[in-house]
């Protein structure tokens, strides 16, 4: 059972390394960089500022402290078909569990120890701690995240019977009591609290588990959302076949429908706009970039930046609406219907030239409320104009006729 | 004659699967396409609906070739397909509709015959439902609502009987048979061969790609006189002969 978890977890790291690499590419490291950098300086200025013994600063290192023991979720790694193929070998499970809590250890306590390492500039100077007390509140802090891994493992088993402990609230409240006594009573107390709680609890599911059946539905729920969690941020950055966009019936969009009339010729139309807003991929795509392109745009200032931006932005949703065309190739009825593959074509390039507008407009909207300048305005309509009349009208058939030209 | 498919050569690779298969469907009939799993009846289907293009040989419908005029050989064809396939982002309703739109049909006519088709398959009250809420079976029944809704020529029906509920299948039956006395023709896979024999007018027995004989069932009975005298035995003859 160990050795199923080790081949599983070298499988599961060969994948996530894959995806980081595309996540981690020279541009984003860039940019991260930057960001970092940014928040380091403006942490940096806030410290200079602070003077000790002031009421609110225990409270914000609370609340940074109880929220980070959450993160680090108990990683298990099963799988759907484990239930079945799985179910003879029950109570060896429990190797494989512990062996999952070994590993979802480490990643936890990682982020435990940098969030304090962070944190610490921050307690010395605004609650004047030492060194030692930093540290063991570190400690106590690793202590904490221990036992509620142990819990998390507990409720893979039916310990508290068929009704399911309220854990969620179990594992917030003992986190704001450890972590509170740290901070208002003393360091040292808060470690003897967590050092108590995780044996206890140690104890207590020793004695528990043997006899308890494991949860497996609700475990192999609780590790697809978790392994959907992280697959929806790769997601951001390149295409994970795991995710697949669901559909939403969005009855209350319907109203952007009734302009396209039930026409031959606009067979496709109708339903690329129906796919396009009720489906989660490609929405989801345009929807991000556009308020993303419209925060940006809010903040700067000046004469070209905000022109160049906006084009920047209503190119890169143009160019990745294009794989959309191809949406519906695996339904037959797409190539049985008896519709003209240039009404298709005509279609798609109309939904495209609808989208890019609207989000055309909206940017330009934005940069007219930013610079209250004629100039830049008039200059950014145009530029926004022409770009997606090309986009739409040119550069979008002119790519999907050589994409099919290229498959043929 | 309402299709015709003469000494096609054709499949998904370079390798064919058809190996010069010929025969035809005439207006008002149905024949019934039988053979065993991979004998090439769905490689067939996928020839006569244009998704496949053959490497040698002709499939015309009432004259007109998918080359010559796609728009108006495909104008004539209705497809149900074995596995259900829907648009997910659809409605049945927006189904029906897009049928109509891509059939060119007149909006008003159409949904009479469609809530007629509709209460027949029991699917009346699911107008707003989106294909994920569908079973099976009721995906299929939507196919079978879309393609009836066509004034097709030629409807081809991939393995209809598998997965309806007697009730649908009797329904589906009583279609086919309406449709044939309009003079439409229909081509039809399946493996209930009892069912086929009873309401096939004729068969092309297909086996490894080739066209192993075809006729009414008489005529196959009186081409194999010691198989027997169901399509069964007929079929399970053959295909011995050709293990042995």
């Amino acid at each position: 059972m160990k050795d199923l978890f080790k081949n599983r977890l070298q499988r599961h790291l060969r994948e996530m390394a894959k995806y980081l690499r595309l996540v981690f590419n020279d541009f984003f490291v860039f940019a991260l960089l930057f960001f970092m950098g940014g928040l380091g300086l403006g942490y940096s200025n806030i410290l200079k500022s602070l003077k000790p013994g002031l009421w609110w600063a225990p409270v914000v290192a609370l609340l940074v402290l109880v929220i980070v023991a959450q993160i680090g979720r108990f990683a298990t790694l099963i799988e759907d078909a484990d239930r079945v193929f799985l179910l003879p070998k029950e109570r060896a499970m429990h190797d494989y569990f512990v062996a999952a809590r070994r590993y979802s250890q480490f990643l936890a306590q990682c982020t435990q120890v940098i969030t304090l390492f962070i944190l610490a500039p921050f307690l010395s100077v605004a609650l004047h701690w030492t060194v030692a007390q930093i540290l063991i509140l570190a400690v106590a802090q690793i202590v904490l995240k221990d036992s509620l891994l142990r819990l998390d493992l507990a409720s893979a088993y039916q310990v508290t019977g068929q009704r399911r402990m309220n854990q969620w609230g179990f594992k917030w409240l003992l986190a704001i009591i450890v972590i509170a006594t740290g901070l208002w009573v003393t360091p040292y107390v808060a470690l003897v609290l967590a050092l108590v709680v995780d044996g206890a609890v140690a104890v207590w599911f020793q004695q528990h588990w043997q006899k308890q059946q494991i949860r497996w539905r609700e475990q192999i729920k609780l590790e697809d959302n978790r392994m959907l969690g992280i697959y929806r941020f790769f997601n951001l950055f390149t295409e994970v076949p795991m995710v697949s966009g669901t559909i939403k019936r969005r009855r209350y969009l319907d109203w952007l429908f009734t302009g396209i009339k039930p026409k031959h010729s606009q067979t496709y139309l109708y339903l690329f706009s129906r796919g396009m807003v009720r489906g989660t991929d490609f929405s989801g795509l345009v929807v991000r970039l556009t308020v993303i392109g419209m925060l940006l745009l809010y903040f700067v200032r000046g004469q070209w930046l905000p022109v160049f931006l906006a084009a920047l932005f209503i190119y890169l949703i143009g160019f990745q609406l294009l794989p959309f065309f191809q949406q519906y190739d695996d339904v037959v009825f797409t190539h049985v219907y008896p519709v003209l593959p240039e009404f298709r074509l005509k279609s798609f390039v109309k939904l495209v030239t609808l989208i890019l507008s609207t989000t055309a407009l909206l940017l330009w909207v934005v940069v007219v409320i930013a610079n209250r300048q004629l100039e830049t305005a008039g200059i950014t309509l145009l530029v926004e104009a022409v770009e997606v009349w090309y986009l739409a009208r040119i550069y979008t058939p002119q790519r999907l006729a050589r994409a099919d030209k290229n498959k043929a | 004659m309402a299709l015709e498919v003469s000494h096609v050569v054709g499949g998904y690779s370079q390798i064919p699967v058809l190996k010069d298969i010929s025969f035809d469907v005439k207006d008002g009939e149905l024949v019934g396409l039988i053979g065993l799993n991979g004998a090439g009846k769905s490689t067939t289907i996928n020839h006569v609906i244009g998704l496949l293009t053959p490497h040698k040989g002709k499939i015309s419908l009432n004259g007109v070739t998918i080359d010559q005029d796609s728009q108006a050989y495909k104008q004539q064809i209705a497809y149900i397909p074995e596995t259900p396939v829907l648009y997910q982002e659809l409605t049945l309703r927006e189904h029906l509709e897009m049928t109509m739109m891509a059939y060119d049909l007149d909006q008003e006519k159409a949904w009479v015959t469609a809530h007629d088709l509709l209460k027949t398959f029991r699917l009346d009250n699911k107008l707003d439902w989106f294909p994920a809420n569908f079973s099976k079976g009721m995906k299929q029944k939507v196919m079978i609502v879309c393609a009836f809704l066509t004034q097709a020529k030629l409807f081809i029906i991939d393995e209809p009987f598998l997965g309806l509920d007697p009730l649908a299948v009797n329904d589906l039956l009583n279609l086919i048979e309406a449709r044939k006395k309009t003079g439409a023709s229909i081509l039809m896979s399946t493996h209930v061969l009892d069912t086929a024999q009873r309401y096939c007018d004729r068969f092309v027995l297909l086996h490894d790609g080739q066209v192993k004989t075809e006729g009414t069932l008489s005529e196959l009975q009186a081409a194999l006189p010691e198989a027997g005298e169901s399509l069964n035995d007929i079929y399970l003859s053959m295909t011995k002969v050709d293990r042995a």
